[in-house]
């Protein structure tokens, strides 16, 4: 071969890499695209409904974003209490597209307009199925109506209320193990619904007495100041007097401005129902401003929650991972660069939306199982960047915050997926949870597990690395060894395997001792709040059992020759063992721990 | 033989059988705790193809969580993990500088696996009820004191005859707030009891201690203040002085092994009449499969297959000297995890006596439909809805009159001749003085009724009342007219009927005929045996009787329909318990709903259900926690109760609960899970290391335990309020707590060995590979200058 004909298939190699890097780029900036437009375009169909009812378009709601609301032991803004409130009525799904905030006031106005809407959700399709059928039955004309009910499982009040429905949802009802959940579900659901209701736990009105025990009072409560003729109310055991210790002339303000609200609303006009909003929002934090939260906190919980509690940050995390994902496979630099910028920008959001959730929840995000998920994945965040400032330019630059990407890619994804198992609300923790250790054996457990993940992440690229060819290798020197090495050569032949094998065993040795640490820290909780350290429930079981996996592969390590093989292997059961615990005993199998 | 030994050690000392044993104690731990899931279907996608059971829970096994993780092989696999970690460490591990890390690793397990030894084989953990006061009473001129629970509805009757006395807990209020005195605004725990004697009824209020604020309520006729304080009406605070009423700390001295743990079935016996049960454990009874030697023990629903047979004869035979019949032998014969006790009306046959007895279904407008049970000679059985419906027998066409009759009255005027029956009319609201007139406007006599009320309880009887106001010519009586003429008496207007009873005036005679009284429905049997009729008093008219036949729907006003399903003129009752379907029992139920069945030597063997606690009577049951004893009658004729509950453990204390305190979150408790903050009990200790008194309250809440000689006490279940409902007049809880107790012997050895694993992991992980790499750096320095001999420095 002469020097030209070198130079040339240096030439063409070069181009044929450039081209595959090109193709990969373009598919994956297309699935980037695609996620995008699926979001868009959930975004885009709501607004089109909402262009059709002007006048749910031209309210102005903003005012109520500042307004708080008592409910179930906490202050919320309304925003985030007419979400979660809602949420009972049509689960994770939007009834027109609205926002919850309008739903939940529309419901209250015009209760009457609701009364035939598809906006109840039912969980599961072993529930909807024979309410479908039922409904089919004896009216043929409904199947298109029950094919949409069965995929988005909203269906009407009417429709349930219907007598032929009745002995079929007794029927799910009396299945304690399988459908009364559900029913309970509906039963709420029609409950909440309801304009009674939602007038009793619209409590906005903040108490008189600097006393954190004092109830807030309902809009009902002083509503009928400003009623014309409140001789009828009082039949009906509504308060028609001014509630006792406040300014009297607020509370007419107020009242005044709800009539203004109800007749404006009720006729569709916008400008005095805007008016009207502002007025009672100002008034109502005139009534007792040293009671009443700041109102920058609500403005910020309400737009975390519109803003669907930051999960899409996912989006993010996904693309530094195809960038990462390139700059290991093509060994190209700069896209290594540019996935190592793009997962800082990832985590600095991350770590704003972990700051906003802590400030308006005001404890420290991890009690219920979002937030367990998703402050994990922060934690595995925190690692990732920290080992890359300390690998900076070493043969395993990247391989963190790609394992990190990962995992918080898939935890924030199935957050947004997912909204009913892992729910965002704000709720009050449970008493038996209010205890430092919650806080030390929980935050150490989780760490430990999205290590684990990590850890599986990186092990399966070694597996992936061994099926395209890659020769036996392991990390030297219990695996840091590998990791000593300087240059982004060694990511060449077989110095990969070795620094794949040693990112594993960095991640999994961190990952054994938080595990062993928490499940010890467990332990001393429970001992002093269930009175038994152990008590072999199931979760304490598998936590146990995701530890033997790697007792085990610490000692096989020690035992083949193939260790490199076997360490990705049970690297992976170990994560499978700890993802069971996680999802199948939480869900399914449920324990003592079920609260989180 | 030396062989033998050295192939066993060589075994215990291989890596390779370590990983074995781990691999097994990965398998055992899952099985246990998660069960096992397999297809059941050669279609593995189909939704039905896969089950999951507890195979824990399979007859075969029959155990607990705790019991699968005690079970010998389980106790042999931690054995052998031992074992081989100690020789493996001793044999193949040199203990050098590098492996300090596996040494202190394997020594902390060892550790460990001591502390968890020392700890199981020690534990104990169960439950203790604490209720917050019971009430003490006294009645001059009987003997002794009879105590009852503070709780809603709890009941005692003292004395006999006219001096009874019939004392009911009415109301309790734990946050009463106290009025008078240097204690005003403070809160405390208020029980007020209804006592109603021969010729009296008020309200005694008791406030927990503080007795001197004991006073009594009377009840009046005013409806703007219906009750009024004893001592501004009669200036003095108590009106029955005969009665002393206090309240006292209602002490526990048990606490109840935990079932669900390790099995701990127990029998309690005791001899009629006594207060003390005695324990027998009933080892070998199962927890989750039921058991039952023939299909006649229970009732089987005919839409499901009968359920197979699996005999069981566990023996309970006495073990403590104190029992009550050592001689007897109990016999558990059957068990249920999950029955409902249900009554079936059979047919008793020609020969049996006449006991009418009939199922009537009554739709409503809406087609909700109720079904009723009842027998006309059974007072607990012969009405339902509580009195709305009901059933009788007759013997003559008169007591049908009397059944479809209104309320009447007769008056009797001496002196003007009269003699009339007046039906009774209840006054409108707001039309106060229309007297109806007695034997025509002109006689110048009238009468208004005030109120009536029907089926009142007085002195262990059912009385009813009629209140009225009597006009004659010259004056205006009210006189309180009872069914049971001897009762009926004047009094003076406004004093409520507290005052000596005033003879009723004599010049205008008043009885008093109760009409159907609160029964809407009456099925009347009789005269004949198979006569039928149906006496209705729906609304405001007068009550109209109809014959009806078995499966004959008839028409009710009000949208109603009834229909008699069945009807046996001489019926006996039949008690079984049904096995409750597995997709209707309730989930966290555990024991709760759990029966068995108790061969009696001698006599018929009985379904008893299970009661959490073995307290001594039903005044003293808790909301909530139900208690079924049951007296049976051995061979020789003594009277033996028994009790189904579990064991029971002495807390070599009394314990007491001085106030339960429930904290919020803001605003307040709402009644919602999210808006409670805490639950706090404050108890107090009496035994010989408080010095034989009642020590200060501590405080026992969530995640904060105390311990006291040698048990610690954690804050575990409370009683929440619940709105009265129409079987339930509702309560506003904190009544009593039920703190876990349980021992902890050897955690410390657990917690110590677990650190020094911790440091054992850290030094492996992270010093060691920092020595190892400075050696093998030093080896290279050395290999630079001799290069043969660095090649074995590496290789160590």
């Amino acid at each position: 071969m002469n020097r030209f004909d070198a130079r040339f298939d240096a030439r063409f190699d070069s181009l044929v890499v450039r081209a595959q890097r090109l193709l990969v780029c373009s598919i994956g900036l297309a699935m980037i695209a695609l996620a995008g437009i699926a979001l868009a375009g959930n975004a885009r169909g709501a607004a089109d409904t909402q262009s059709a009812g002007a006048f749910s378009n031209q309210v102005d709601l903003s005012p109520l974003d500042s307004v708080a609301v008592q409910t179930e032991g906490r202050l919320k803004s309304f925003s985030s209490f007419a979400q979660s409130q809602m949420a009972y009525v049509s689960g994770p799904r939007r009834i027109n597209g609205q926002s919850p905030a309008f739903t939940y006031l529309d419901m209250l106005l015009r209760g009457e307009a609701y009364k035939d809407a598809d906006v109840i959700f039912v969980k599961g399709t072993t529930v909807r199925a024979p309410i479908a059928d039922v409904l089919v039955r004896v009216d043929p004309s409904l199947s298109q109506r029950m094919n949409s009910f069965m995929s988005t499982g909203l269906i009407s009040p009417s429709l349930l209320s219907r007598p032929e429905v009745e002995p079929v949802l007794d029927a799910l009802q009396s299945d304690l193990l399988r459908t009364a959940k559900a029913m309970d579900a509906v039963r709420a659901a029609r409950t909440v619904m309801t304009p009674e209701f939602l007038l009793d736990r619209l409590r906005v009105v903040p108490a008189a007495a600097i006393d954190p025990n004092q109830r807030w009072s309902s809009m009902r409560d002083l509503m009928m100041l400003a009623a014309d003729d409140p001789s009828a109310a009082k039949v009906a055991g509504i308060n028609t007097d001014p509630i006792v210790g406040i300014d009297e002339g607020s509370q007419r303000a107020a009242a005044a401005a709800w009539k203004s609200l109800v007749e404006g609303w009720t006729n569709g006009d916008v400008a005095a129902t805007n008016q009207a909003l502002s007025q009672l929002a100002s008034t109502l934090r005139a009534m007792n401003p040293s009671m009443y939260p700041d109102a920058s906190r609500l403005q910020w919980e309400s737009w975390y929650f519109a803003n669907g509690n930051l999960v899409w940050i996912w989006l993010v995390y996904a693309l530094s991972v195809i960038l990462l994902l390139l700059g290991l496979v093509y060994r190209w630099r700069r896209a290594t660069l540019m996935g190592l910028a793009v997962f800082g920008a990832a985590f600095l959001m991350q770590t704003a939306a972990l700051a906003l959730r802590w400030w308006i929840s005001s404890r420290w995000p991890n009690s219920n199982m979002f937030e367990a998920v998703t402050t994990a994945v922060w934690f595995g965040g925190c690692v990732a960047v920290l080992l890359e400032v300390v690998f900076r330019g070493r043969a395993a630059a990247g391989m963190f915050a790609l394992a990190s990407g990962c995992a918080s890619a898939i935890a924030l994804m199935a957050a947004h997926f997912l909204p009913v198992q892992l729910n965002a609300q704000i709720s009050n923790m449970m008493p038996v949870l209010h205890d430092v250790w919650l806080y030390i054996h929980t935050n150490v457990i989780i760490f430990s597990y999205c290590l684990i993940f990590m850890a599986a992440v990186s092990a399966v690229m070694y597996l992936v690395y061994r099926v395209c060819g890659g020769p036996a290798v392991f990390a030297r020197v219990g695996g840091t060894g590998a990791l000593e090495v300087v240059g982004a050569s060694a990511l060449r032949g077989e110095k990969l395997g070795e620094v794949l094998d040693g990112v594993t065993m960095l991640l999994m040795k961190l990952a054994f001792v938080l595990l062993w640490t928490g499940i010890v820290m467990g332990a001393i909780w429970a001992d002093h709040s269930w009175g038994r350290p152990w008590g072999w429930d199931p979760k304490e079981v598998f936590a146990l059992n995701t530890f033997v996996v790697f007792a085990v592969l610490v000692h096989v390590r020690y035992r083949v020759k193939d260790k490199g093989f076997w360490t990705a292997v049970l690297a992976v059961i170990g994560a499978a063992v700890m993802l069971f615990n996680w999802i199948v005993i939480n869900f399914i199998i449920t324990g003592l721990h079920s609260y989180a | 033989m030396i062989r033998v030994v050295n192939a066993i050690y060589d075994l215990f000392s291989s890596v390779r059988f370590g990983i074995v044993l781990l691999v097994l104690l990965f398998i055992f731990m899952s099985v246990g705790s998660a069960g096992i899931v397999y297809p059941v279907h050669p279609n593995l996608f189909h939704p039905d193809a896969w089950v999951h059971q507890q195979m824990r829970q399979w007859r075969a096994f029959e155990m607990t969580e705790f019991e699968w993780f005690h079970w010998w092989p389980f106790n042999a696999l931690i054995a052998m993990i031992a074992t081989t970690l100690v020789v493996t460490t001793l044999r193949r591990i040199p203990f050098r500088v590098v492996n300090l890390g596996v040494w202190t690793i394997h020594t902390g397990v060892i550790v460990l696996i001591v502390g968890s030894f020392i700890y199981f084989q020690t534990k104990v953990e169960g439950d203790a009820p604490v209720a917050r006061r019971k009430v003490v009473l006294t009645v001059q001129g009987v003997e002794g004191t009879v105590e009852l629970l503070a709780a809603m509805g709890a009941t005692a009757t003292i004395g006999s005859g006219d001096s009874a006395m019939t004392i009911e807990v009415a109301e309790i209020d734990p946050e009463w707030e106290l009025r008078s005195g240097s204690d005003a605004g403070d809160l405390s725990y208020s029980v007020k009891l209804l006592v109603t004697t021969a010729t009296d009824r008020f309200i005694r209020q008791l406030i927990a201690n503080h007795p001197q604020y004991t006073e009594d309520i009377l009840f009046t006729d005013d409806p703007a203040q219906p009750m009024k304080r004893a001592i501004k009406e009669r200036g003095q605070a108590l009106v029955e002085s005969r009665l002393t009423a206090s309240l006292d700390y209602e002490s526990q001295q048990y606490f109840y092994v935990r079932n669900d743990l390790t099995k701990a079935w127990a029998l309690y016996l005791r001899s009629k009449g006594s207060a003390m049960w005695i324990e027998r454990p009933m080892e070998g009874v199962p927890l989750y499969n039921d058991s039952i030697s023939s299909h006649g023990d229970v009732f089987e629903s005919p839409s499901t297959t009968a359920a197979p047979l699996h005999p069981m004869h566990v023996l309970v035979p006495a073990v403590a000297a104190n029992d009550p019949c050592a001689d007897v032998t109990f016999s558990i014969d059957g068990y249920l995890r999950y029955a409902q006790t249900k009554t079936r009306l059979l047919s008793g046959g020609a020969q049996s006596p006449f006991a009418p007895a009939a199922s009537i279904e009554v739709r409503g407008a809406e087609g909700a439909q109720t079904t009723y049970q009842l027998m006309a000679f059974d007072p607990e059985r012969s009405s339902g809805d509580g009195g709305l419906i009901r059933m009788v027998a007759l013997t003559s066409e008169e007591q049908l009159a009397k059944l479809q009759g209104v309320s009447q009255i007769r008056c009797v005027i001496p002196a003007a001749n009269i003699d009339v029956i007046e039906p009774v009319r209840l006054p409108a609201e707001g039309d106060q003085d229309a007297f109806m007139p007695i034997g025509g406007a002109e006689s110048g006599y009238g009468f208004r009724v005030i109120a009536a009320q029907d089926e009142l309880p007085i002195g262990g009887k059912t009385t009813s009342v009629l209140i009225i106001e009597l006009k004659t010519p010259t004056t205006t009586i009210r006189r309180w007219v009872f069914d049971e003429p001897s009762l009926t008496r004047d009094v003076p207007a406004n004093d409520g009927g507290h005052g000596a009873p005033i003879p009723p005036d004599p010049s205008v005679q008043v009885e008093y005929q109760r009409g159907a009284g609160r029964a809407i429905l009456t099925l009347a049997v009789g005269p004949g045996e198979n006569q039928l009729r149906i006496v209705t008093a729906v609304g405001n008219t007068a009550a109209k009787v109809q014959s009806v036949s078995v499966d004959e729907s008839i028409t009710l006003p009000a949208g109603l329909s009834l229909r008699v399903t069945s009807y046996l003129p001489r019926a006996r009752i039949e008690t079984r318990p049904v096995a409750v379907p597995e997709s209707q029992r309730i989930r966290d139920a555990r024991e709760l709903f759990a029966q068995v069945l108790v061969n009696v030597p001698g006599s018929s063997s009985r379904w008893m259900e299970f009661s959490p606690y073995a307290v001594d009577d039903a005044r003293f049951a808790l909301r909530r926690h139900p208690y079924h004893p049951s007296t049976v009658t051995l061979a020789d004729g003594r009277e033996i109760e028994l009790l189904f509950s579990r064991r029971r453990i002495p807390l070599n204390t009394d314990i007491a609960l001085e106030e339960f305190v429930l904290t919020s979150h803001e605003g307040g408790y709402t009644g919602e899970g999210g808006s409670i903050r805490d639950y706090t009990s404050l108890v107090r200790f009496r035994d010989a290391s408080t010095g034989g008194e009642w020590s200060d309250p501590t405080a026992v809440s969530v995640n904060s335990p105390i311990e006291h000689n040698g048990l610690w006490y954690f804050q575990a279940q409370w009683d929440p309020p619940e709105p009265a409902s129409q079987q339930d007049r509702g309560s506003r809880g904190l009544n009593y707590t039920v703190l876990g107790v349980g021992n902890r012997r050897g955690v410390q050895t657990q917690l110590a060995g677990c650190i020094i694993a911790v440091m054992g992991m850290l030094y492996a992980f992270y010093v060691k590979p920092v020595i190892i790499r400075r050696r093998t750096a030093r080896a290279k320095a050395v290999a630079v200058s001799r290069p043969v001999q660095a090649n074995a420095a590496v290789q160590s």
